[in-house]
């Protein structure tokens, strides 16, 4: 009963295991597409650093406006846009982290401490270098620990965006479900949980080291 | 190398709050000046307005030949690196290392590539550490900052105002959250400062004895004006209740007994 005794030869199981790592492909791009187009907006949207109003409020609007698509709303969107594969499941990922990210960040920024920024200030520091040296040692660790977070459950959604057509894991599992092949529909979803529980492991240490060092910094 | 900085009927305001209030001082090359007054009389809002972190409402600060009031740009960076400010909760990164928070010092030095990067010349490594050597701090030069106890963040932070190549040491209670033993450290440092680089050390305090100690020439703030400019010797008793006023003198005598510090029971601890 047991998986991958399904799988008779390494080249029949290649396929799956091409899946699952397409699955984790996915959720990694996407989510580190999403961060990168996050994090400049996340700055226009802090109130310590853009002090016009009307611009952070707009900024932040468009957060909420982002985050109000599903995951898998997107997906079918992107899917007729750029045809069935990975490449729509990554965008569709990507681009509802935005509002997510971006909201986040914003927020980790806004929490930090003005104490190192002044003191900089007052030694001859630019704005810029007042972020990059007052400013960013502060928040990373938040947003390293957000990205693995979410990392983690993209991993979960990517399960589902493949279902639908957009490449990985869930492509396959849909295609075994509907030739009813449910001994490999089975350990499909199997080795599915074993992926999940073994990223959720692995990013929960992860997120308690970083997290970690950053309280005892306090 | 250092000039005499002058305040001109120097004002700032938040909204109602006159917080410094016509303030006219001479503050002549080398001279060691505590700057002492009741909570909210405005110490911090002085040091911030010759450092510029703040502008003015009204009046001119000028040392030597320039006019700091107008300086805008690189040039009010270049005045911010020249005077060092120092603060009572010290202001470094916690999550650096202390020789990165004590290069900080020199960025104002860099261009926006160097500076991103983090990349120093080893003559910058090498004046850190010098710098860290001379507060006994080199051994702690790879650890990071927010573990360091009160004292030696403080002391971290002069070392950084070092390799800024101060011309004029701001200090804004910079012992008011340490133990007297500390305190006796920082204080020692920028008493060598003072004397072995001939700069101007100008110092907000909260305790009475520790002004006494250390500093050349008090000056008295209340509500924003200077009541009081003189000599240790010259502040009298009678002058002390006028500055704190007769409810916060017990206030401030309390202070002064919790935080005492002995100069001179303590051997210097700063070779320097
Ligand atoms: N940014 C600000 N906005 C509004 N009011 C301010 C600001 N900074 C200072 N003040 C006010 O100005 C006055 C002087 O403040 P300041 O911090 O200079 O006093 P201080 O002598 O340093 O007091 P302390 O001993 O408590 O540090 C206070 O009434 C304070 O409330
Ligand atoms: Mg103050």
């Amino acid at each position: 009963m047991l998986p991958p005794d399904i799988w008779q030869s390494w080249a029949e199981f290649s396929e799956i295991a091409k899946g699952l790592g397409e699955t984790l492909s996915m959720a990694f791009l996407g989510t580190l597409l999403g961060a990168a187009i996050a994090l400049p907006l996340s700055f226009l949207g802090a109130r310590n650093i853009n002090r016009l109003n009307i611009l952070r409020l707009g900024v932040r609007r468009g957060y909420d406006f982002i985050r109000a698509f599903e995951t898998l709303i997107l997906a079918l969107i992107f899917i007729r846009a750029f045809g069935l594969g990975p490449l729509p499941g990554i965008l569709a990922i990507a681009v509802s982290e935005i509002g997510t990210f971006a909201k986040l960040f914003s927020e980790a920024i806004e929490n930090t401490s003005e104490k190192p920024i002044e003191g900089f200030r007052a030694s001859g520091g630019s704005r810029l270098q007042q972020i990059r040296f007052g400013l960013l040692p502060q928040v990373n660790p938040v947003i390293l620990s957000v990205l693995l977070y979410n990392f983690e459950s993209n991993v979960r959604s990517g399960t589902i965006l493949g279902i639908v057509g957009a490449g990985g894991i869930g492509f396959l599992l849909s295609d075994r479900i509907s030739a009813y092949k449910w001994d490999e529909a089975w350990s499909i979803i199997f080795l599915i949980i074993i992926m999940v529980y073994v990223i959720d492991y692995l990013s929960g240490i992860l997120r308690k080291r970083i997290i970690g060092t950053w309280e005892a910094a306090k | 190398m250092t000039a005499a900085l002058i305040l001109n009927a120097v004002s700032r305001h938040f909204g109602n709050t006159k917080a410094v209030d016509s303030v006219s001082l001479s503050i002549q090359p080398g001279q060691f000046v505590g700057v002492i007054g009741r909570s909210g009389a405005g110490k911090s809002t002085m040091l911030r307005l010759i450092n510029r972190l703040i502008d003015p409402t009204a009046g001119s600060i000028s040392f030597g030949a320039t006019d700091i009031t107008a300086l805008k740009g690189k040039a009010l960076r270049d005045w911010r690196r020249d005077c060092a400010m120092i603060f009572q909760q010290f202001n470094l990164v916690d999550r650096l290392d202390v020789l990165t928070n004590v290069l900080i010092g020199r960025l104002a030095e860099h261009g926006f590539a160097s500076s991103m990067a983090m990349r120093f010349s080893d003559a910058e490594r090498t004046m850190a550490i010098q710098a860290l050597d001379r507060l006994d701090m080199a051994p702690k030069a790879l650890q990071r900052a927010g573990t360091l106890s009160g004292g030696q963040q403080q002391r971290v932070a002069i070392a950084r105002a070092l390799v800024q190549k101060l011309r004029i040491m701001l200090a804004d209670e910079p012992i008011a959250s340490l133990d007297p033993g500390n305190a006796t450290r920082v204080m020692e440092a920028l008493r060598s400062i003072n004397s072995e680089d001939g700069l101007t050390v100008l110092v907000n305090l909260h305790t009475l004895d520790t002004a006494r100690a250390y500093c050349d020439r008090i000056v008295a703030m209340r509500f924003g004006r200077v009541m009081f400019d003189g000599t240790a010797a010259q502040l009298t008793d009678d002058v002390v209740r006028d500055i704190y006023g007769s409810d916060g003198l017990a206030e401030f005598n309390e202070a002064v007994t919790s935080t005492s510090i002995k100069a001179g029971a303590h051997p210097a601890p700063i070779p320097a």
